[in-house]
């Protein structure tokens, strides 16, 4: 065979490009879709954080015997606290999520008050629901604050200061700042920035493997001096082109969004500026041309066009899923998480939003071992394409 | 100018019968069988033969898509065995696939392979013009060809294939699925790459075809040679009355095309 001509390459690579870009049905849509779904998981988000926070703040106390207990529902009411009196059937309506928590006052709870007996109460939750979860860690909180009150007069009464009947004070140092929580909930965005890496390639991929055999245009192609190495690199700059507007779109759109969702006004201060914009590209470039060599590479093994999309939809899976795997995982990471692709991709994404400093190690596996991958990815490419049984045994 | 000397091509298919099937049945099939003979320049050669006889792959291994398993060929002077490249610069190809990019138009699709054919951008533009004009498919030339008819397709496969003005050109069913008047002007154009001195090979399975534009006949049947000459020649050897008889008679069979 003649030698790497990069002028044929590119010949390939800007009839692809052209041939793509036409593709309104599979190609614009999938661009399309990548575009808005940044905001429009934005905008979820936002409306996520303005309920919850609103719920919060608005607390109202269910108290069941609310009579016996006068001196808490004072306290409650002067933390901002509403009182709903006596709810019937109150076990029912927090299995069911109509109420968050019940508090349940016993009959003798002023006797026992007086007597300095401990006096009960009965926090009533439902625990596997996430979302009544913040309002009852707040009751109980309050409760126990009222208890602490009650208990530093008893000690003072009796002329003991209350420092000796607290031994140890908790005091929680968050150690998230205030940007690390906003970091935190729009994750999301790291998941949804490697999603725009991967939708950008797949229907791209598709065309110039599958879709070339189904329209009978690889034979005549390859009756042609171009050689399967520079038909391989060729397709592969044109997929990646695809893949690379697909994920500017995508951070473009977010980037966009932000400026007109306040998440400032919820307390969450989440910054997506000029140094993240930068951060996330140096992540995704080297991605986005990694993923299109390894498309084409499953893709082209495909005799039919439904061979080829069966098993890019089982690579495609692969990236989607291997994220979920340091999602799920509790304990530290091993060192070599960092290393593998997807992974490495969304551990350092994350530390981007974090605004943690990236080890240069970090940096060199983002650009390294996408390159090693696209060159095996590439010849792998290029074998499958040259082979004749695949291109006569239709 | 092509000259096979006893090419030949095994092809062997393994049988499953399910996908958990861990070691299927494999079955060699001998698709091309020493088949050896000559196609001049300046004349046009006819390969005939019945379904499954082995025409496209006798054509597949002369424009280097398969590799024969053994056997030899010149085309142009360059051997089919260690000079791909040069031959696939002599060759104009319209194979067995015969598809067309649907997004591009008639143009862009020439345009493409001209330039992967080494030629510069103006060239490459004159000689896409001439085709277009002389194959009547000025109206269409800027279309996209989604939704063009068979025999515009067809026009468009072979303009691609003449694009760079080849000397050897190697034809696969050229009127398939063509019309009366389209089957003419594809004969006329075969018959004007004859005047320009150029070495034609055709592949068909329709007698009559074959003997109205061939000079010489090459009948195959099952991947063998069964005859070498000329149209009447057919009929002299095989003593029937018939080009279509004569061609029955060759290839062995009564049952004819369906053998
Ligand atoms: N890739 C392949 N794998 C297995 N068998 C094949 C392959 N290609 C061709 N064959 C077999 O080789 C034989 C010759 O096929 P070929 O396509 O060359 O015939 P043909 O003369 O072109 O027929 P037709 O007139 O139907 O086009 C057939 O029996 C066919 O089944
Ligand atoms: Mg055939």
């Amino acid at each position: 065979m003649s030698a790497f001509s990069l002028s044929r390459a590119s010949v390939v690579a800007r009839k692809e490009w052209v041939d793509l870009l036409r593709d309104r049905k599979s190609i614009f849509w999938a661009l399309f879709a990548v575009a808005i779904s940044g905001p429009l998981v934005l905008c979820i988000l936002y409306f996520v954080a303005k309920s919850v926070s609103e719920r919060i703040d608005k607390t109202t106390a269910a108290i069941v015997n609310v009579a016996f207990a006068p001196d808490l529902v004072r306290h409650l009411e002067r933390r901002g606290i509403k009182i709903d009196p006596d709810p019937a059937d109150y076990r029912d309506r927090v299995k069911r999520g109509e109420l968050d928590a019940v508090i349940v006052i016993e009959p003798d709870f002023q006797q026992a008050m007086a007597e300095g007996r401990p006096a009960k109460i009965t926090l009533v939750t439902e625990s596997s629901r996430d979302r009544s979860a913040p309002i009852a860690a707040k009751l109980s909180r309050e409760i126990e604050r009222y208890a602490a009150r009650i208990g530093s007069e008893r000690l003072m009464l009796r002329g003991v200061s209350p420092v000796v009947a607290s031994p140890v004070r908790v005091e929680e140092l968050d150690l998230s700042s205030a940007e690390q929580r906003g970091a935190r909930l729009l994750q999301v965005m790291s998941f949804y920035a490697l999603f725009a890496g991967l939708m950008g390639a797949i229907a791209a991929a598709l065309d110039v493997t599958a879709g070339e055999r189904e329209r009978q245009t690889l034979e005549p192609l390859l009756t042609t001096p171009v050689t399967a190495m520079e038909l391989a690199f060729g397709k592969w700059l044109a997929v990646s082109a695809v893949n690379l507007l697909a994920v500017t779109i995508s951070l473009t759109g977010f980037l966009v969004a932000l400026q007109f969702v306040p998440l400032a006004k919820l307390g969450i201060p989440f910054s997506f500026g000029v140094r993240e914009f930068a951060g996330f590209m140096a992540v995704l470039v080297p991605f986005a041309f990694m993923v299109p060599a390894v498309l084409l590479a499953i893709g082209a093994a495909g005799k039919t066009a439904k061979e080829a999309q069966s098993s890019l939809s089982i690579g495609a899976s692969m990236v989607g899923l291997l994220p979920m795997i340091s999602f799920l995982r509790q304990s530290q990471p091993p060192w070599w998480d960092a290393l593998v692709p997807v992974n490495g991709q969304y551990a350092t994404l994350s530390k981007v939003l974090r605004s943690e400093t990236i080890p240069t190690l970090d940096w060199a596996a983002m650009w390294v071992i996408p390159a090693g991958i696209i060159v095996i990815a590439l010849f792998g490419f290029a074998r499958t394409l040259a082979n004749e049984k695949l291109l006569a045994g239709r | 100018m092509i000259s096979a000397n006893q090419l030949t091509k095994k092809f062997v298919t393994k049988e499953r019968s399910s996908a958990f099937t861990l070691r299927g049945k494999t079955r060699e099939i001998i698709a091309v069988d020493r088949v050896s003979f000559e196609a001049e320049d300046g004349k046009i050669t006819g390969l005939l033969g019945p379904n499954g006889a082995g025409k496209t792959t006798t054509l597949r291994m002369l424009s280097t898509l398969l590799t024969p398993d053994s056997g030899k060929a010149i085309i142009d002077g360059a051997d089919l065995a260690t000079q791909k490249v040069a031959i696939r610069q002599k060759l104009g190809v319209l194979g067995d696939a015969k598809g067309i990019y649907w997004r591009l138009s008639p143009r862009e699709n020439l345009l493409y392979f001209a330039k992967l054919q080494g030629m510069n951008r103006a060239d490459a533009e004159r000689r896409a013009t001439q085709l277009i004009d002389e194959l009547g498919l000025g109206a269409l030339a800027d279309r996209p060809t989604q939704g063009f008819s068979q025999g515009e397709r067809m026009k468009v496969a072979i303009a691609r294939a003449l694009i760079h003005d080849p000397q050897t050109v190697l034809l696969d069913e050229p009127t398939n699925g063509l019309d009366i008047m389209s089957t003419r002007s594809m004969r006329e154009l075969i018959r004007g790459l004859r005047a320009q001195g150029k070495c034609v090979l055709f592949s068909s399975h329709i007698m009559q075809e074959v003997s109205a534009l061939c000079d010489r006949v090459v009948i195959i049947a099952k991947g063998r040679v069964v005859f070498d000459g000329t149209p009447p020649e057919v009929l002299s050897q095989s003593g029937a009355s018939t080009l279509e008889d004569g061609f029955v008679r060759l290839i062995g069979s009564d049952e004819g095309l369906f053998a």
